[in-house]
Formats: C-alpha cells, sequence, structure tokens
C-alpha cells in the first residue's frame, strides 16, 4: 500500500436551488434532483463521457425503491457508465461525509477524481405499507396452502390501509429533533432575540451573495427556480420576533424562522488529486485537508442531540495543530440557530470543555463575522444531505476568491452526531 | 393558393375534437359541413399558437410514465405533446377529407435542434402536407415546428396512413435501418394493460384504440395497444444520457404493441448514430414494433 498521502483538490460544485417543500419540487424523486445536480456539473467542468474513480452520495429520507440511488442517478447522466458509485447515510451528516470518503481515496492513491453528493426530498417523501399489513402479507406469503393463505390474510382489518408516514423524530427518545434542540437551548440558556438576529443574519448574508454574483457557478436552475425558495432578503428582526414559538412550548424561544424549514434540492462536488485537475486544466479552488466525525450519548448520559460536533472539533483541531480562532470563515450548520448558538457557547463555556471535552482550557469564542459569511441553512434551506456539498462547494469559491485562507466546516446530525472538516486556500493557509 | 394561416389564442380543448374526429365513422356522418370527411385533397392550412410554456407539473407527470429523468429541459418528445391538441385541431376540421379517428400512425421523426428549457415561451405551428400515394392507401404529414424568437428549436413531421385503395407502383417509403436481429436486448419492459390510459392522461391522445380493449375492438384491435409515441419516449428515455443536445430521432411505427405486453428493446451505437428497436422476446424477436435511428446534429441551429 502507499504508504505517502496526496493532497485533495477540490475543483467545484454544482446545486440546484433548494425548495421549500411541496412547492417547485413538490413532482421531483430524489433521483430526478440528484440527476441534474450532476448533470449540471458534468456540463459545468466537462466530464461527459469522463469515468470518475467514484460517486458517492446519499439521501436522508429515501425510499425502499431507491436502493442504489446515487448508482441510478450516474447512469442518467452523461458520466461514463463505468463511474461506480454508492450510498451512504449518515443523517444530515450524509453530505459532508461523502466528500470525506472520497477525498480519503484520492488522498490514498486509490483514485484519481470523484464526486460527493446527497439529495432530499420531503415533498417526495416515502410513506411505509402499515407495519401490521406488511407483517400480514409477508406471513401470507410463507404460507404454503391456500387456505393458510386466506386464514392468514383475514387477519387484515381496516385500520391496516393506514399507512406509516415518516416522523422527524429519535427512534430512542422519541423526541423529534426540534424538541431535542429546545432542552438543549433551556440548558445553554439561549434567548429569542440572538436566534433570531443568526437567522437574520443568515438571509442577508446569502442575499448579499446572490447579488454580488457569487453563485452564479455554484448553482444551476431547475423547474423554474433560480435562487433558494426560502430566502427572504426583507427579513428583519422586528418580523421574525412577531411569530410564535414551534418547540419548547408557549414560553419556547425557536420559531419557524429560526429552525430550518423542510426542503428539496441536491448538491454535488468535484474532489480530485492536484495532477489530475492539472491535467484537465481545473484550477485548485481549495484543499480538503482535514476532518473528524464524532458521536454523543444522547440516550443514557443525555447529551444535547445535537452536541456532537463541539466534540469533534477539538479532536479535528489537536490532530491538526489548530486553534478554534485560526480560521477565517468558519461554517456552522443552521439545522436551527439554536444549534449554532450552543455549540459556539460550549466552546466559550470553562465547565464544558473541561468536564465533557477533557480540556484544561475552553476552546475559546470565535469571530462572529467570520461565520456563514454566504448564507446558512436557516436563509438556504437544508435538504438534508444535501447541505454538506452546499457547505463544501461554497467555502471553497469563497477561499479560491481570497487565494489564502483557511475554513471550518461543522454539521450536526441526528442520532447524536458531528461532522467537521477544513478547507484551505490553493494557495496555503497563511494569509 | 395562398396557405391560410389560423391564429389561435389558446390550445384547443381535445374531448370535443375526439367526437368530431370519430364522427366519420358514423355513416353519412360526413355529408355535414362541420365534419371531417368526403375525401379531397387536405386543405393548406397552417394553425398557430403563440405563448405556450410547458406546465412543469405536466412535464414532470409525462417524464414518469415514459421513464425520463425530470431535468430543467423537456423530453425530446414532449412537445409533440404540447402541439397535440392543434393536430387534432387540423385533423377534426370539417375541410379535412377524412376523420382522425382511424388513421395509422406510421412514422414520426423529430429534429430537436437545441434544448428546450422546460420554462421557456415556445411558438408553436401546425399544418399538414399533400396526400401522397401508398401501396395501402395514401399518406399525408402533420408537419410542427416550435419557434424560441425566431428560431426553429424543434420541429417534427408525423405520417399518417389513411388505408384505402393503394397504388402498388408507390415507393412504401425507402429503406429504413434496423437492429439486427442477433443485436441482444438491452433491456425488457413489462408493459401494463393500463398503459395506454396511463399515457392518454399525460398527453391528451384518447384515442380509443389505446383505452381498453372494448373500445379498442370495434376498431379492429383485439386488445388496447400502446400509443407509438409513448413507444418512441420511453425508447429515447433508455437512451437519454447518450443523446446529444441537437439530434434528429426517426422512428417508423410497425407491429402495434398489444397490452399488456412484454417486449424487449435493443439499440446499436455507431458513434454519431444510434439505431434502436421495440420488438417481441424470445421467438417473437422478428415481431418488431419500432425502429428508429438517432442522428446527432452539428452545426448551428437553424
Amino acid at each position: 500500500m502507499n504508504p505517502e498521502t496526496r493532497r485533495v483538490a477540490v475543483l467545484g460544485g454544482n446545486r440546484i436551488p433548494f425548495a421549500r417543500s411541496d412547492t417547485k419540487y413538490a413532482h421531483a424523486t430524489n433521483q430526478d434532483m440528484l440527476t441534474a445536480a450532476l448533470d449540471g456539473l458534468v456540463d459545468r467542468f466537462g466530464l461527459a463521457g469522463e469515468r470518475l474513480g467514484e460517486v458517492a452520495g446519499g439521501a436522508v429520507l429515501k425510499h425502499s425503491h431507491d436502493r442504489d440511488l446515487t448508482r441510478e442517478s450516474v447512469l442518467s447522466t452523461r458520466l461514463a457508465p463505468e463511474t461506480p458509485a454508492y450510498d451512504v447515510q449518515q443523517a444530515c451528516g450524509t453530505g459532508l461525509e461523502t466528500a470525506i470518503l472520497v477525498a480519503n481515496k484520492i488522498a490514498l492513491g486509490q483514485i484519481d477524481v470523484g464526486i460527493a453528493c446527497g439529495a432530499d426530498t420531503t415533498s417526495d417523501a416515502p410513506i411505509e405499507l402499515n407495519e401490521e399489513l406488511r407483517a400480514t402479507l409477508l406471513e401470507a406469503n410463507r404460507q404454503r396452502s391456500t387456505s393458510g393463505k386466506l386464514k392468514t390474510l383475514a387477519r387484515f382489518r381496516p385500520g391496516h390501509v393506514v399507512p406509516r408516514i415518516p416522523r422527524n423524530e429519535e427512534p430512542r427518545t422519541g423526541l423529534s429533533m426540534g424538541e431535542h434542540t429546545a432542552v438543549m437551548a433551556t440548558e445553554w440558556d439561549l434567548g429569542r432575540a440572538e436566534q433570531d438576529e443568526l437567522a437574520v443574519a443568515s438571509h442577508k448574508n446569502l442575499t448579499t451573495a446572490y447579488e454580488r454574483g457569487f453563485f452564479t457557478d455554484l448553482i444551476t436552475p431547475y423547474l423554474g427556480l433560480e435562487r433558494d425558495g426560502n430566502l427572504r432578503p426583507d427579513s428583519s428582526l422586528e418580523k421574525l420576533a412577531k411569530l410564535k414559538p414551534v418547540f419548547g412550548g408557549p414560553e419556547g424561544t425557536m420559531t419557524a424562522a429560526n429552525s430550518t424549514p423542510l426542503s428539496d434540492g441536491a448538491s454535488a462536488v468535484l474532489l480530485a488529486s492536484e495532477e489530475w485537475a492539472k491535467e484537465h486544466d481545473l484550477p485548485v479552488l481549495a484543499w480538503f485537508s482535514e476532518a473528524q466525525t464524532a458521536a454523543i450519548d444522547h440516550v443514557h448520559k443525555r447529551e444535547g442531540l445535537l452536541m456532537a460536533p463541539a466534540y469533534a472539533m477539538p479532536r479535528m483541531l489537536d490532530r491538526a495543530g489548530l486553534t478554534l480562532q485560526d480560521f477565517d470563515y468558519y461554517e456552522i450548520h443552521e439545522a436551527f440557530a439554536a444549534q449554532v448558538l450552543c455549540t459556539l457557547k460550549a466552546w466559550e463555556d470553562e465547565a464544558f470543555c473541561k468536564e465533557k471535552l477533557g480540556r484544561e482550557a475552553p476552546l475559546g469564542a470565535i469571530d462572529r463575522a467570520k461565520l456563514n459569511v454566504n448564507g446558512g441553512s436557516l436563509a438556504a434551506a437544508h435538504p438534508f444531505a444535501a447541505t454538506g456539498g452546499r457547505i463544501v462547494a461554497g467555502l471553497a469559491k469563497q477561499l479560491h476568491e481570497d487565494g489564502k485562507g483557511r475554513g471550518v466546516i461543522s454539521i450536526c446530525a441526528a442520532g447524536g452526531q458531528g461532522v467537521v472538516a477544513i478547507l484551505e486556500g490553493p494557495e496555503g493557509a497563511t494569509r | 393558393m395562398p396557405i391560410e394561416t389560423r391564429k389561435l389564442t389558446s390550445a384547443p380543448s381535445i374531448l370535443p375534437l375526439y367526437a368530431r374526429a370519430a364522427a366519420p365513422l358514423v355513416p353519412g356522418a360526413s355529408l355535414l359541413p362541420f365534419v371531417p370527411g368526403g375525401g379531397g385533397e387536405i386543405p393548406e392550412v397552417r394553425l398557430e399558437l403563440d405563448g405556450v410554456r410547458a406546465d412543469p407539473d405536466a412535464v414532470a407527470a409525462y417524464a414518469r410514465v415514459c421513464g425520463f429523468a425530470l431535468r430543467d429541459h423537456l423530453p425530446p418528445t414532449y412537445p409533440h405533446v404540447l402541439a397535440f391538441p392543434l393536430h387534432m385541431a387540423l385533423m377534426s376540421d370539417g375541410s379535412f377529407p377524412f376523420g382522425a379517428v382511424g388513421l395509422v400512425h406510421v412514422a414520426n421523426r423529430i429534429t430537436q435542434h437545441r434544448r428546450l428549457g422546460i420554462g421557456e415561451e415556445l411558438a408553436l405551428r401546425v399544418q399538414a402536407t399533400k396526400l401522397a400515394p401508398h401501396p395501402k392507401g395514401r399518406t399525408f404529414n402533420v408537419v410542427t415546428e416550435v419557434r424560441v424568437g425566431r428560431q426553429i428549436a424543434w420541429e417534427s413531421t408525423s405520417t399518417f396512413l389513411r388505408r384505402g385503395k393503394g397504388d402498388p407502383s408507390a415507393a412504401s417509403g425507402e429503406a429504413f435501418p434496423t437492429v439486427p436481429e442477433e443485436t441482444p436486448a438491452s433491456a425488457e419492459w413489462r408493459l401494463g394493460g393500463d398503459l395506454g390510459r396511463r399515457y392518454a392522461s399525460v398527453s391528451g391522445d384518447r384515442n380509443p384504440i389505446h383505452m381498453h380493449a372494448l373500445t379498442a375492438k370495434p376498431l379492429g384491435f383485439p386488445a388496447a395497444i400502446a400509443h407509438g409515441m409513448w413507444t418512441k419516449a420511453r425508447a429515447l428515455a433508455a437512451l437519454e444520457p447518450r443523446l446529444p443536445d441537437a439530434f434528429a430521432v426517426d422512428v417508423r411505427f410497425r407491429r402495434p404493441i398489444l397490452l399488456p405486453a412484454r417486449v424487449e428493446f435493443a439499440s446499436a451505437d455507431d458513434g454519431d448514430e444510434i439505431d434502436f428497436t421495440v420488438r417481441g422476446r424470445g421467438e417473437k424477436r422478428s415481431s418488431r414494433h419500432l425502429d428508429g435511428r438517432v442522428k446527432a446534429k452539428t452545426g448551428k441551429a437553424k
């Protein structure tokens, strides 16, 4: 095995604008959207007919008939059909995890180029057969005699036609992600105003980024949508203050505006070795330099469900020999404004850093002006597996605009997991 | 005689047109001035409809039935669906020499000069050509143009056969390429008994021969048959990732597919050209339902 590892380049990305659930993409499937995102990437980088090392992709809400979603999507594009692909599923960490997987194979020299991608739809969500009906049908199928089959089928009850609709809840706690985050918000004593401020900043930054043409080579319009459907350029603290809380009861601080809405979308990122980029005459936007995944015990140790990135970050920083302040950009996925704020508070908190992270000193505060500078999930919305690709491509482009610098990505995921990664500018990290 | 141009302000509604299209089947009805029939020549009429935009939800439903991915551009066969009400209006006009129901769709050629975006504003032009002799009757073409601005972006020619006294000396058409029987199939399709109704609901083509065995039998088919344009669309969906942006695709409709059915799809790629066929399975391979050829178009759009 090759003992040397190689630098991994982010060459660019493409996504479709994200749509709010049941709007423009109501009739698009995950495969349609993933295909559209890949199509745009293939067109932009002239990949038609190319056999890539691999395409890793995924979706969080997946139909049982979407077996090998990524492979089937690849076969719908103009990529060489000889390009292998596989599905990944790690809740909202899926998108960033696919980038880590592809990057690691490139670093090891197993492949030279690959695509990391993801899609999610809450409009075309899977609805399952009623569990009892499913069990009855399977049991009838196991019966050999016709009378046995009929006897089993006689167990059918009218109530069995009521399908099972997937709920956004943690299997082991029964609480929704919003409810879990409301608990975190209370624990960390978050106010309503700071959450709303983060939401307003997200819309403002995303609007500015659109206005300066930042997304021209990152987004391909789809089905009549040219910008993210959730974006509210006129969002303001006054407007947001009027909203009623949706999580945490009547005294709660979390609203529909400082939580991400259900949405549909897809994204894709092109990663390659330095040599491949050179051979194809493609500029390096950024280097994918570090990554870390962590998980916490939200069930028995009652850790905050979405606090895993707080643990992943110091482990990655220690390995990289960096401090939390060594970054020019912080891309913290805004699943909820509360998640971002709890994470930042935890890193500043002496007790948390000492007791939970086992560190002598807290990681410290970050310069908030460097946070989600081109908008975050609160404004763009969050089609689960598509968020990682949106962030990687956006941060890489920002670093390329600057030439130098360093950015960090942090994404929380259901099941008490978190994924973090570091990108460095094409000419290095130091500014 | 100059061509009469009729500008329409909205797409004609299809169902009443079907009544008129089928009316000539009633003996003597063709004597009425508003019922097509009575033989004679094809009127020189051109129908125009501007400001047409595809409805994305309708495109999604069409894509699902035909097997296309839902992309930001229209499936290459979709403009045919947009123009279909105009075809019906043309062929069910009182001045048309015969009713549309009962005509046999024998060929269709589509040229896509460039991809059409789902949201693009399109202008449709439809007109029929003069009758031509055929060994089994007479044929005519319905020619459709789709313009974006002043450019022709898409065009199609559908050839229909009116069965009747033929002219044995008429050429039955040039030799058309076909995929050799020994070429292995790349896919097997299982077509449900409801396929005609499903395609009818997304295309508007509710010709009774496609809807149900009971409505197909009086018109001479033992079962409902698949729409030729569905078969063409399904074949193009199978080839979709290999289709260039600009291409022409010509097909000949052979034996009808009696539904439900299991058929084979086979194709042979020769760089610039892809030949394809939809045929029977296994021993029925020699029974072909459709032959087609895709040819890449290079150079500038018209």
